[in-house]
């Protein structure tokens, strides 16, 4: 038996799996690639078709007023944007830190505290940084949480790409007079990229799966129309909540394949 | 914090036990479930790419937008947290016993046919025990998925520690708001250590003696 995945609190949609035998597009990512973007815009159409046609009453009507599901939309695009640039903004720097020399033997610590971190409930942490924040805005604190809980699989994944890249290649880069940096710039991050591109996408499914627990705290997103649903027992009002931020978060997972299509250097 | 918990220590008990007791059920419906679908769609190579497709995008549904979309149908409390749960946990499951079930190799099920054991027989006394410790490593990633999703389950009344956390959260200012909101988070995570110890303990005592490593 030698499969072995490597998996102790392995989140969702690591790419993972079977990496090996994706090719530049299998039929299962050719399904994905093509599929999801048609899922959503004929989901979406029938939303629009379904709101404009539907009776609701006045509290249903105001809670799915576009205004209001536009406000909401752009408050949750606005999160999950902000807290991956944060995401990786500190975790692509730390992996590389990580996986110098000097500092190498720092890594499994970081990422053994980054698991059990991992561990802990997304709403219990987002609601604990919530009260211990008190003076920050709701809007801060829910990109502080999403941060932290996005950062794992990128910080992994950076490491583990960096780590395979065959040293006799940086060998090659120093042969050529290539400085530590330049080495780094131009031959280790390129051919780590794939690695790290497949945790900016675990890491931004996580992030805007999360954001919808951001309107506990005040933080808006997309959220409030299933609590507003569910507080005011108004089931189309959950329903179409529900329904839009699962199309959203397909089209953000589809965004994160896509470039990691189009960022993947041509060599590889 | 400890004079919190100990006064309260029988509700945090029971609500530690429910929460346990709401991921291992859902989980063991889940193994069943996914692997179940793992035996079908290896037969039939061309569902395969579309059962990873249906997993890969299923698990991008926010938890909270499938415990919106199951309300209507569920209602308020422990059915909805259920569902919700086994949905999770199906998919890394699915997809582990699916790449497992595949990496059995065909010499071996073909000697086991040369022997003369029936179909059934080489699935279960062949191709299973091969594929458990990749399945296995499936259900130890949906145990650990779970109790976040279970916790967010509170919120529609579902059963376990994410109570105190909403709890928490609608006495903030209050104060007991953090005591309760910490305690369920720190028994959240204490609880999925001692479960992904036990799955370890029932892992090894279930893997074969031949496969194991």
């Amino acid at each position: 038996m030698s499969i072995h995945i490597d998996a102790p609190i392995e989140q969702p949609a690591v790419g993972a799996g079977p990496a090996p035998r994706r090719g530049r597009l299998s039929g299962g990512s050719a399904i994905e690639l093509f599929g999801i973007p048609i899922l959503v815009v004929v989901g979406f159409l029938l939303y629009v078709w379904w709101r404009q046609t539907a009776t609701l009453d006045s509290i249903e009507a105001s809670s799915l007023d576009w205004s209001e599901v536009r406000l909401e939309v752009w408050q949750h695009l606005k999160l999950t944007v902000v807290a991956s640039l944060v995401v990786v903004a500190i975790a692509v720097p730390l992996g590389v830190l990580l996986t110098r020399p000097r500092l190498r033997f720092l890594a499994p610590a970081v990422v053994g505290v980054a698991n059990a971190g991992q561990a802990a409930p997304s709403i219990g942490l987002i609601v604990l940084l919530f009260m211990w924040l008190s003076g920050w805005s709701g809007f801060w604190v829910a990109i502080l949480a999403l941060a932290l809980y996005g950062i794992l699989p990128v910080l992994r994944n950076t490491i583990t790409g960096l780590q395979g890249v065959d040293p006799t290649l940086v060998e090659a880069g120093r042969g050529l007079g290539y400085s530590g940096g330049s080495v780094l710039l131009r031959v280790e991050l390129p051919l780590a990229l794939p690695v790290i591109m497949a945790g900016i996408r675990t890491s931004l499914v996580l992030v805007v799966g999360t954001a919808a627990l951001a309107t506990f705290i005040n933080a808006g997103g997309m959220g409030g129309m299933i609590t507003a649903g569910i507080t005011l027992y108004r089931y189309p009002v959950m329903v179409a909540g529900a329904v839009l931020i699962a199309l959203l978060a397909l089209l953000v997972e589809w965004v994160g394949r896509v470039l990691e299509l189009l960022v993947r250097p041509k060599g590889i | 914090m400890w004079d919190f918990v100990v006064d309260r220590r029988e509700q945090l008990l029971i609500n530690a036990w429910n929460h346990a007791y709401l991921v291992i059920l859902a989980v063991l419906f889940a193994t069943v479930i996914a692997v179940v679908l793992a035996v079908v769609v290896t037969r039939l190579p061309k569902v395969e790419p579309v059962a990873n497709a249906v997993s890969a995008a299923g698990l991008t549904i926010p938890s909270f937008a499938l415990i919106g979309l199951l309300l209507p149908v569920t209602g308020l409390g422990d059915v909805t947290a259920l569902v919700a749960v086994t949905f999770y946990a199906v998919l890394p499951i699915l997809r582990n016993a699916i790449v497992g079930l595949q990496g059995v190799e065909p010499g071996l099920v073909e000697s086991a046919r040369g022997m003369g054991m029936s179909e059934p027989m080489t699935l279960l006394r062949i191709k299973l025990p091969l594929a458990w410790p990749v399945i296995l490593s499936g259900i130890r990633v949906s145990l650990q998925m779970s109790m976040g999703v279970a916790a967010i389950a509170a919120y529609v009344l579902g059963p376990g520690l994410g109570a105190w956390i909403f709890q928490g959260l609608t006495q903030v200012g209050g104060k007991n708001a953090v005591n309760y909101a910490l305690s369920a988070t720190i028994g959240i995570v204490l609880l999925a250590l001692i479960l992904d110890l036990a799955l370890l303990l029932v892992g090894r005592l279930t893997t074969s003696k031949g496969v194991r490593v």
